[in-house]
């Protein structure tokens, strides 16, 4: 059988599976709706310093990366943990297929899962928000690649220093989740503060003013290629131990 | 320009395992120190050790997993460390852990590894083999333990290898869920495969094996057919029976040398070979109208064997 279509069939079982499982769903899909719908609706119409964005509609774009590095990070990795340390992937070596391609289909499935929150959580934003649909579309598109590649190199990497199936939701999490707070996700960063300046070692601050650009009516491209910069900078770190030091197998115990 | 053909040696073509002079250590530990075995194609081969033994570890280097330290190996010819696609598509595997997707049906699992080989067997037929037809609809998640190795053996089946590992394939499974693995294993012998199967117990190896081969310690201690393996063939018999009443044992006809002793009721005597002697006895019980009840002929069991060979299974 010919690898491409092999992926295919691997991103159609991770879907089923995907979709069987709902605590991987309610984080990237539902938790940036029901914020979106909470939050959104009682932010009111001031407008966000340094921006031409409405503080609602700056909460759709926050909730797109909220929902993007969920989706990528935090699902894949692990989703890769749990396989890893049950032995799927393993077992999926020892088959005829590259097992590259069995991870492909992870991705697949994961860009799948991407695109439905873009398309529902900027849907809402539109129709609710006054979300302009993006002024640089091209800015957006290639915001959200890079936050793509970002994130998931980001969430095979991070299985690298998970020691066992347990201790994957408290590492995972643990990394994300303070610096998903200070990178302005769940309110505006003040520009200057002490928050901002640690947020701006992290890729996540950078992607949100990425993504807010492209939704800006300003002249130019919308695109902002130091932010990007940052962003690919930790995608090639996050590789480069990847490719180092991945493990396919459980640690012996 | 003439084809290029690969120089088969005649001998070889039978042959579906070789092993010889393998050696694999983790850090300190030698988990094998030189093992040698051969497995013909359409044998049964039952890799018997205690925990620890380093049957795993031997296993997992045929199937490409781990890189050996020393020694030659080969698999239908080919060097199973350069993970050949082609030698993988002719192997099946079932891991020690169970690995199966949890969040899929039996169905659904089995029919995605279908689609990873060139040739598979029709998912209905693997289905029915490792005996969850009732079960296919079913989420593996939702199966009992011991059933979750059914899908695990029915993914190993599916792409119709010719060549199949087994590490532990029975462990955690009931004594009817046994049998039915161990029918499982015979059909697949009778359809010409191959099997290596790891075990701790003896009677699976006796019950299965074409050959067993005993490691402990990371060495062979023992190999050959269950029935003469560490020279059970030659062993001595044990003859026991219950002690007619008003009878002594100086009475019974028992030929020199044979030193009976009394255990209770019974008395009992060992001997290399029991048929003249059961003659001479059973035809003094008949001419005194005795009954010779408990009679018991016992050959030393594959257990006493491997206890004796494996040191108790003390390394
Ligand atoms: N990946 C590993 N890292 C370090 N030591 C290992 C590893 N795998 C096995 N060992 C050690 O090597 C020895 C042989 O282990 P192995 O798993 O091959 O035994 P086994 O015969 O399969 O045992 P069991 O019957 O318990 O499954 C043991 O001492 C074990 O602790
Ligand atoms: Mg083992």
């Amino acid at each position: 059988m010919n690898d491409l279509l092999i992926v295919k069939d691997q991103v159609r079982y991770e879907q089923k599976a995907y979709w069987r499982n709902p605590m991987a769903a309610v984080f990237t899909l539902m938790f940036p709706v029901v914020f979106l719908v909470v939050v959104g609706t009682s932010a009111g119409a001031t407008r966000v310093p340094g921006t031409t964005l409405k503080y609602d509609q700056y909460i759709v774009v926050a909730m797109l990366t909220f929902g993007l590095i969920a989706a990528c990070y935090t699902n894949l990795g692990m989703a890769i943990c749990i396989r890893r340390e049950s032995g799927v992937l393993k077992r999926m070596r020892g088959t005829p297929i590259a097992i590259s391609s069995y991870v492909d289909g992870i991705i697949g499935s994961v860009l799948i899962n991407v695109a439905v929150l873009t398309v529902v959580v900027v849907g809402i934003g539109m129709s609710f928000y006054h979300l302009h649909f993006p002024y640089h579309p091209l800015a957006t598109v290639v915001t959200l690649l890079v936050a793509i590649v970002t994130f998931c190199a980001l969430g095979m990497a991070v299985t690298i220093i998970v020691p066992n199936a347990d201790a994957a939701p408290a590492v995972i999490n643990g990394i994300y989740f303070p610096i998903v707070f200070i990178s302005g996700v769940f309110y505006p960063l003040s520009s200057g503060s002490v928050l901002s300046h640690i947020a701006a070692y992290f890729p996540i601050s950078h992607m949100i003013t990425a993504l807010v650009s492209g939704f800006e009516q300003d002249p130019g491209s919308g695109l902002r290629p130091r932010d990007l910069m940052v962003m690919l900078i930790w995608a090639a770190a996050a590789l480069v131990f990847t490719a180092r030091r991945f493990r396919w197998e459980p640690k012996h115990r | 320009m003439r084809p290029v053909r690969c120089p088969v040696v005649a001998a070889d073509v039978d042959i579906a395992i070789t092993v010889r002079g393998l050696t694999k250590s983790y850090g300190k530990v030698e988990a094998l120190r030189g093992v040698d075995f051969e497995v013909r194609r359409g044998q049964v081969l039952a890799l018997l050790g205690p925990n620890g033994a380093g049957k795993t570890t031997a296993v997992e280097i045929l199937e490409g997993y781990r890189k050996r330290e020393g020694g030659e190996v080969s698999v239908f010819g080919v060097d199973p460390e350069r993970r050949l696609r082609s030698l993988r598509a002719r192997v099946g595997i079932v891991l020690q852990e169970c690995a199966v997707d949890p969040y899929l049906t039996v169905a659904e699992a089995v029919t995605q590894r279908a689609g990873l080989y060139p040739e598979p067997r029709p998912v209905d037929e693997v289905i029915d083999l490792v005996g969850l037809e009732a079960k296919a609809r079913a989420r593996v998640k939702l199966l009992s333990g011991g059933q979750q190795r059914r899908p695990d053996l029915g993914l190993a089946l599916v792409g119709n290898p010719e060549l199949i590992f087994l590490d532990e394939p029975t462990t955690g499974f009931d004594p009817s869920a046994r049998r039915e693995a161990w029918d499982v294993v015979r059909g697949l012998c009778a359809e010409g495969r191959t099997v290596v199967l790891t075990t701790h117990y003896m009677d699976e190896a006796q019950a299965l094996a074409d050959a067993v081969t005993v490691i402990a310690n990371g060495r062979v201690v023992a190999s050959g057919s269950p029935d003469t393996l560490g020279g059970r063939d030659h062993g001595m018999t044990t003859v026991r029976f219950v002690l007619p009443a008003g009878v002594s044992v100086g009475e019974l006809p028992l030929p020199e040398g044979v030193e009976p002793q009394r255990r209770g009721e019974f008395v009992e005597f060992r001997i290399a070979e029991p048929t003249e002697v059961l003659h001479a006895l059973t035809g003094w019980a008949v001419r005194r109208g005795e009954v010779l009840s408990g009679l018991a002929v016992v050959r030393p069991s594959l257990e006493d064997v491997y206890l004796a060979l494996t040191g108790g299974g003390q390394p």
